[in-house]
């Protein structure tokens, strides 16, 4: 309380002028971004009409991005046929990706040295060779291996047989491809995660007798996820683009299905258009299924889990309200 | 109970244990006390085989610790009996090591159930009876870092209790805890000793030291310096570097 009886003193907030000519260039900038979107220009195009008798000739205006034509294609059956293509190619490959990742960096770290050496050379080998190379060698695996048997060498001894230009199409080889290349790539995620975990925890289950696998698939792995999440679906949104090379050997992906219809039409901006949209869409789905993921192994690790998207935007707003609903001051006593 | 002869330990060419013998008999509390680097922490890690020592006898309720003598020789044990065995001897950590990623019941629960193969509701059942009798029934839902170093280090002496241990080992239990957490692990540690855990402690806390254990070894520079009744070596140390280690943590 102040002498008079006044309960709260003004409090004059720091301004931040500097901040303001910034947001002010930015929003100009903006707001041209935003022109040359949405807004009709005039086109080399020239159309005439008669009005009231008298021949009228002008610049036909149209969208710098062809917006109708963006729309006219975006759901048509050939897109969608690729972007199943490219959802399948991702999802398969960082299976195999991941799987593969996680056993390399087991074996990586085993005490054994043949298995941590086949582990450093298969990472060595994958990282450092092209993905397009791979993607290129696997296509042609027919050619190399036209027949596959698993079997010992130098006997007669075989377990599995089978042909190989006949049996595995096109997509599946590079399904294939793509996943033991990103294979190399996981392992080092996973490993990371895996060395991140404290000595003592281990320690803790091998006390508790637990064994070496228990303790890594009920321990360890779990709190391992907590590092490998962010960087795995870093993965997952690079694999999510990197599938359109395979338009390369012939497959048709989302990036793909545009190019055909590009070829045709000349349409070339509008439709890669599409094809971004569609990326950016499945991204925003995969993003998001990132972050619940996220929450999900983080349990135990924060004392109060971070809030979701939504509760985030109902605190902000209810702040926003409280401001607007309160004076601004402090209470000062005298 | 626990019997140890002549244990040796070297990590890179350091000898860290130079032959121990130490004696435990069942329901005895044996403290081991000793200056930083004086090899109890490794004394206790190879009574559980967390660490191999490199010779000498050394058994677990008549066992031999990680080996089997068939036909005068001796065989390592594979991983599953190591385990096996390790999972009667309960131990508790400086640092507490609670599993981070589960709950307090979570924590007591899943020794029994993926290592005793016990049942949910069995498992859940002698974890909440365990945790009432660390006091803490009212925190089964907590994760680890919700609570306090003392509160985790009760929950880590239930997560032991749970698999049914025949001996207890704790390494440093009360270091790393606040002055006025001590008491309580400590009182939890003396009702287990009253009732009739065999326990061996390495610690600090001469006071917990003097009042429950039956011996006390003193370690220093990998040997037992001298052993007995706490009463007596505490109080009347006979030798020099057991008066000099006393003066400088009483």
């Amino acid at each position: 309380m102040t002498a008079n009886g006044d309960a709260t003193v003004k409090v004059v907030p720091v301004r931040h002028y500097g901040r303001w000519v910034g947001v002010a260039v930015v929003g100009l900038f903006l707001a041209m971004v935003v022109h040359s979107l949405f807004f009709k220009v005039a086109s080399a195009r020239i159309v005439c009409h008669v009005i009231s008798g008298v021949k009228v000739c002008q610049h036909a205006m149209v969208y710098r991005y062809q917006w109708n034509i963006v729309g006219q294609y975006f759901f048509t059956s050939e897109i969608l046929h690729g972007l199943l293509r490219t959802i399948f190619l991702t999802v398969v490959a960082m299976v195999i990706g991941i799987v593969l990742g996680v056993t390399i960096a087991v074996m990586r770290m085993s005490p054994n040295r043949v298995l941590s050496s086949i582990a450093w050379t298969y990472t060595w080998f994958f990282r450092g060779t092209p993905v397009l190379v791979q993607l290129l060698f696997w296509s042609f695996i027919g050619a190399v291996y036209p027949h596959l048997t698993l079997g010992v060498p130098f006997t007669h001894v075989t377990f599995v047989h089978f042909n190989v230009n006949t049996s595995l199409t096109l997509m599946e080889a590079c399904a294939i491809g793509l996943g033991l290349n990103e294979g190399a790539y996981m392992s080092e995620i996973a490993r990371a995660g895996l060395i991140s975990v404290d000595e003592g925890q281990i320690e803790a289950a091998t006390s508790l007798g637990m064994t070496r696998r228990q303790t890594l698939r009920l321990v360890t792995i779990p709190q391992a996820m907590r590092v490998i999440i962010p960087p795995t679906g870093n993965e997952v949104i690079s694999m999510l683009k990197t599938t359109s090379l395979v338009s390369v050997v012939g497959v048709i992906d989302l990036l793909g299905a545009a190019t055909n219809i590009y070829s045709e039409n000349f349409e070339i901006v509008p439709l890669l258009i599409v094809a971004s949209l569609w990326y950016l869409l499945v991204t925003t789905v995969l993003s998001t299924g990132q972050f619940y993921l996220e929450r999900r192994f983080a349990r135990g690790a924060l004392r109060t889990p971070p809030p979701t998207p939504i509760q985030r935007l109902r605190t902000d707003l209810a702040g926003v309200a409280s401001k607007f609903r309160t004076r601004r001051g402090i209470e000062v006593s005298a | 109970m626990v019997k140890i002869h002549d244990v040796r330990k070297s990590y890179n060419g350091v000898e860290v244990l130079k032959g121990v013998d130490l004696n435990v008999d069942r329901g005895e509390v044996t403290c081991l006390i000793g200056p930083s680097g004086s090899g109890k922490s490794t004394l206790l890690r190879c009574i559980n085989h967390l660490e191999k020592h490199d010779s000498g006898e050394l058994r677990v309720d008549n066992e031999l610790v990680g080996y089997e003598m068939r036909n005068g020789r001796l065989y390592e044990l594979t991983d599953k009996r190591v385990c096996e065995n390790r999972s009667r001897i309960g131990m508790v950590f400086q640092r507490f090591n609670l599993f981070q990623h589960l709950t307090v019941l979570e924590n007591v629960t899943v020794g029994q159930r993926k290592v005793l193969g016990k049942n949910r509701d069995d498992a859940t059942f002698k974890a909440r009876e365990l945790l009432a009798r660390v006091g803490l029934k009212d925190k089964e839902s907590s994760y680890p870092s919700q609570l306090s170093g003392g509160q985790q280090q009760r929950v880590a002496i239930a997560r032991a209790l749970a698999m049914d241990p025949k001996l207890m080992l704790f390494d440093e239990p009360t270091s790393a805890l606040d002055p006025e957490l001590v008491g309580e692990v400590l009182e939890v540690m003396k009702d287990l000793a009253r009732s009739g855990m065999t326990m061996i402690v390495v610690t600090h806390e001469m006071g917990f030291a003097r009042e429950v254990a039956n011996s006390v070894y003193f370690l220093d520079g990998g040997v037992i310096e001298e052993y007995g009744d706490p009463r007596v070596i505490l109080i009347t140390p006979s030798s020099e570097r057991l008066k000099n280690f006393l003066s400088k943590v009483l």
